[in-house]
């Protein structure tokens, strides 16, 4: 069982905040379709994918005619389980009916849209592209067309935003029923213009009083609306949690195709060239277009499983010990205590699992289970 | 006999000591220019080296044809320049017959060259003053007056003082035709009972303790069954010689001279520095006057940052003791900081030169507690306690009185310092005992001090206040009652052992404010609020909180930033390794040492 990941590196604009990799020149699309199709062949698997995942760049900027040529080579190449998800990330201001319904008859059952707010001066600070009445557009559509399982990105802590406008964004994106939401505090990422700017002094970050304060406010009204926190930034309603996302966090295998794009199989993971071009040459010249591959120790293992899986649903404990015999509850008993007093963990026997508070320092009571692990 | 020389070199730090004594050690022949490439021959610790100062001593024999034509055995015999070393300088200063007095012809006689020429003038040590660096360009405004300094200081003429550049060469063969001329031959019997004094010994991992001697009577052969006055421990000599760039194997050594012997000899605590080596079956009945048991004077505890690693420390710290048997540790265990060892040191320096040979020469990550002094305890039932861990103090139900080592401080410095120095001396509840003026602008101060008020940074803060300027020097005196209590620091209403100190009554509360002060400085924020409290008794006297981190978390986490967030934790544990808890608080290495850094 594993996830397939394919990247779609192309954007008509890059946004200030995002570190993904990807182009704004759209004129090597079709190559790069050619070149990835190629790139499945060099990976091949028997082992049976439950989820599909296109993420980018915007991948929505691919035809319904490339898109249906990339998976129809999925399928294909690799066994796919027949209730595979298969999710594709689109911007809400280039979707049209056709289009949407053209993926969705190729195969596509889940979208992914980055809203992000529903607040002029936000988009514009974040550079979207779309506007707050195309993101309700964008959901009608997806709705039109078939998509049962919608997923919109929102952002906090985005400089000039207030409990105000935040509390507007949630409502506003309430009230469109998204099946999933996951709501990001802004991460200021090395390399982007946003994280330039912040160097520079051009910009005041929201300060740690008032993201906390906004973290606490996205975890009360989408929890009360009926969604299920499962990781620190994601929120589902009943059965809609994202299964490829889960595959990460779980320590699963996946498979990942196209430049930058990160796999994990059998405790190994590898990245792909972080460059088009260079991505391109490789994948001509036949051989695997990777940057560099990693084989993770045990203890490795350990720390992954059990950082990715406490931001998650829990640390299971069962597997802790069967996997690295490693007793979990006696190695943290000094701390326990403290934590489930602080309402920051629950034992419920089968997980360790982080409450909201515990999500809010999640980060600090991770470092000090590993610690802890040794 | 008349063809040997014994003396050593009295100088303050970067006065040149070392470097005059590599410039005679090149010039007799013993080292060539090609060996001088590492300068400072004799400080052959890398530590010693970097500070500039040296730890060990160390002696070296020269042979020297002077200008007459005679040939000359020239024993030079290296001193430690510093404060916690007194007493080893005492001995080693009783193994010469004269002294080069070096002075820095740009800053003048300071403190700590005082104290080692007045003990150098009471065992009856020939001086010879040299003016060194003279070369420097500011010497030309400086001069004279360095030169009436040490002239009123000695007594001495003008022309008894050899003008010397070490650096240069100036002046090298005039010194060495002086200590021909001026230091008497050493004297004694050949054939006498054997008497000679143990200055120093190091450890040899081939072949055990190596014994440095000064024969002053009687003559030392291999074979010889040795008896060690002091402990009362017998020997038969392996190997005796005389002491070059290594060690020279001669097979005797008689009356007058200077070299080693060894004994398989297995720990260094065997021989003690100050003892009298004599003859098992002819021993003298007159052993070397002036023997003293060296005390650790200043307390630390030192504790493995993982407490895995305790058995490891102890190893290193057994392993220390071979090359450096002033050093005392017992186990001790604190709840902050689990099974570690409380040591004895002779003083700051010494203390600082072990816990960085702990880290560099046996790899060991330590934490290491504020130092203090040893009190002495008179509880109600007047019985006597040593304290050396605050946190060991009796009840106070349980206390009559609490005395406490005092120094004699004696701090030479420009006399436009004067105030500022009375100043920190006072605040040090320090007593002014003398005030002498040794020129018009420079001033010899001396104080009646306690100890514990030293250990805490008053040589740095000395330092700083006069821009350098002054120096310092102290001697033990006595213990004498003062009126301290002890003060806990809790965190979250648990006591800390490791962060409880003595203080006087009357500076407590102050303490106390400006400790919690530091700590809310330097203990990080956390996932849960901390409370620090200072207490005396059950008496709160201070109080400071930390908050809690309200956030703390990566918002984005997928397969391409999965193997960058391992990393960075892996990276923050090994940030956190000395990090100590006590309930749930961490508490950071710096905050163990919070009071050396309060204003």
């Amino acid at each position: 069982m594993f996830g397939l990941y394919l990247h779609i590196p192309f954007c008509e604009k890059k946004c200030s905040y995002c570190d993904f990799y990807s182009i704004e020149s759209t004129e090597h699309i079709h190559a790069f379709v050619r070149t990835l199709v190629q790139e499945i062949d060099l990976r091949s698997t028997s082992d049976i994918a439950t989820s599909v995942f296109f993420g980018g760049g915007t991948p929505s900027l691919l035809s319904p005619a490339d898109m249906a040529t990339i998976i129809s080579k999925l399928c294909n190449s690799y066994a796919i389980a027949e209730d595979a998800e298969w999710t594709m990330e689109c911007n809400p201001g280039t979707v049209t009916l056709e289009r949407l319904e053209a993926y969705r008859a190729s195969g596509i059952n889940r979208l992914s849209f980055g809203v992000q707010s529903f607040t002029a001066s936000e988009l514009m600070f974040l550079d979207r592209i779309h506007n707050a009445d195309e993101a309700d557009a964008a959901m009608s559509l997806a709705r039109a067309a078939g998509f049962d399982n919608v997923n919109m990105d929102l952002m906090f802590a985005v400089p000039g935003q207030t409990m105000e406008t935040l509390n507007y964004n949630l409502l506003r994106m309430l009230s469109l029923e998204p099946d999933h939401i996951s709501a990001y505090s802004l991460i200021y990422e090395h390399g982007t213009p946003l994280y330039a700017r912040l160097k520079k002094g051009l910009i005041t970050p929201q300060n740690e009083e008032v993201d906390a304060e906004m973290y606490a406010l996205v975890i009360a009204t989408l929890t009360a609306a009926g969604y299920e926190q499962y990781e620190v930034s994601n929120f589902a309603r009943t059965r809609k949690q994202c299964r490829h996302n889960l595959t990460y966090w779980h320590g699963d295998n996946y498979l990942a195709l196209g430049p930058s794009a990160h796999g994990y199989i059998d405790n190994t993971r590898y990245w792909n060239h972080r460059s088009l071009s260079a991505w391109t040459s490789k994948v001509h010249e036949g051989v695997l277009p990777e940057a560099n591959r990693e084989a993770l120790t045990p203890h490795e293992q350990l720390v992954e499983l059990l950082f990715l899986t406490l931001r998650a649903d829990g640390v299971p404990l069962a597997e802790f010990q069967s996997r690295f015999d490693i007793d979990l509850q006696s190695l943290l008993q000094p701390d326990l205590g403290h934590w489930f007093d602080a309402g920051f963990v629950i034992d419920n026997g089968i997980t360790l699992r982080l409450t909201g508070e515990g999500y809010r320092v999640c980060d600090e009571i991770t470092l000090k289970m590993i610690e802890r692990v040794g | 006999m008349q063809h040997y020389r014994n003396f050593c070199i009295i100088a303050h730090i970067d006065h040149g000591k070392s470097t005059l004594a590599d410039r005679l050690l090149e010039r007799t022949g013993r080292v060539s220019a090609r060996e001088m490439t590492m300068n400072q021959i004799l400080d052959d610790n890398p530590l010693e080296q970097e500070r500039g100062i040296t730890i060990k001593l160390h002696a070296i024999q020269m042979d020297y044809v002077s200008a007459s034509g005679e040939n000359f055995k020239l024993n030079l015999i290296d001193t430690p320049g510093h404060v916690d070393f007194s007493y080893e300088v005492s001995r080693s200063l009783s193994a010469c017959e004269g002294a080069l007095l070096v002075v820095d012809a740009t800053q003048g006689v300071e403190a700590q060259t005082i104290s080692n020429l007045f003990m150098a003038l009471e065992q009856g040590l020939e001086i010879i003053p040299v003016i060194n660096k003279i070369d420097l360009p500011s010497a030309v405004t400086t001069i004279d007056n360095v030169k009436k300094q040490v002239m009123d200081l000695l007594g001495c003429k003008e022309e008894d003082m050899i003008m010397a550049s070490a650096k240069t060469g100036i002046g090298v063969d005039e010194i060495l035709e002086a200590v021909i001329a001026r230091i008497p031959a050493p004297k004694g019997d050949p054939k006498a009972p054997l008497r000679a004094l143990i200055y120093d010994s190091i450890f040899d991992a081939y072949r055990g303790v190596v014994v440095n001697v000064r024969v002053f009577d009687g003559t030392l052969r291999e074979k010889d069954k040795v008896l060690f006055m002091v402990t009362g421990q017998s020997y038969e000599l392996d190997e005796v010689g005389v002491l070059y760039m290594q060690r020279k194997r001669t097979g005797i050594l008689e009356a007058g001279n200077v070299g080693y012997f060894t004994a398989a000899i297995r720990k260094l605590q065997d021989t003690k520095v100050g003892d009298t080596v004599t003859l098992l079956n002819n021993p003298t009945d007159n052993p070397i006057a002036g023997f003293r048991e060296v005390k650790p004077m200043v307390f630390s505890g030192i504790y493995p940052a993982e407490s895995d690693d305790f058995e490891d420390l102890r190893e290193a710290l057994g392993k220390l003791t071979l090359n450096d048997s002033a050093i005392s540790f017992e186990p001790e265990s604190s709840n902050a900081l689990g099974f570690g060892f409380r040591c004895g040191f002779l003083g700051l320096l010494h203390m600082e030169i072990v816990q960085e040979r702990l880290e560099r020469e046996f790899n060991q990550t330590i934490i290491t507690t504020v130092p203090n002094v040893r009190y002495k305890v008179i509880t109600t039932k007047n019985e006597v306690v040593w304290v050396d861990n605050p946190a060991q103090l009796p009840k106070t139900t349980m206390i009559n009185e609490i005395l406490e080592p005092y120094i004699r401080a004696q701090i030479i410095a420009p006399s436009e310092f004067v105030g500022t120095i009375m100043k920190l001396c006072m605040d040090r509840r320090g007593v002014m005992t003398g005030q002498t003026y040794l020129s018009a602008d420079r001033v010899d101060l001396t104080f009646n001090m306690p100890l514990g008020e030293v250990v805490f940074d008053f040589y740095d803060k000395l330092k700083s206040s006069t821009r350098g300027y002054a120096s310092l020097d102290y001697e033990y005196s006595d213990y004498e009652p003062g009126e301290l209590v002890l003060m806990d620091i809790l965190l979250n209403g648990e006591p800390v052992d490791a962060l409880s100190s003595i203080v006087h009554r009357q500076k407590a509360h102050e303490w106390g404010k400006k400790l919690c002060i530091k700590l809310k400085e330097l203990i990080p924020r956390q996932m849960f609020e901390v409370a620090i409290q200072a207490s005396i008794g059950s008496k709160v006297v201070a109080r400071e909180s930390i908050s809690a981190i309200r956030k703390n978390v990566l918002a984005k986490c997928y397969g391409g930033d999965i193997s960058r967030k391992r990393k960075l934790i892996e990276k923050q544990k090994e940030g956190k390794k000395r990090m100590k808890q006590v309930g749930r608080v961490e508490i950071p290495q710096e905050a163990f040492h919070a009071v050396l850094s309060i204003d």
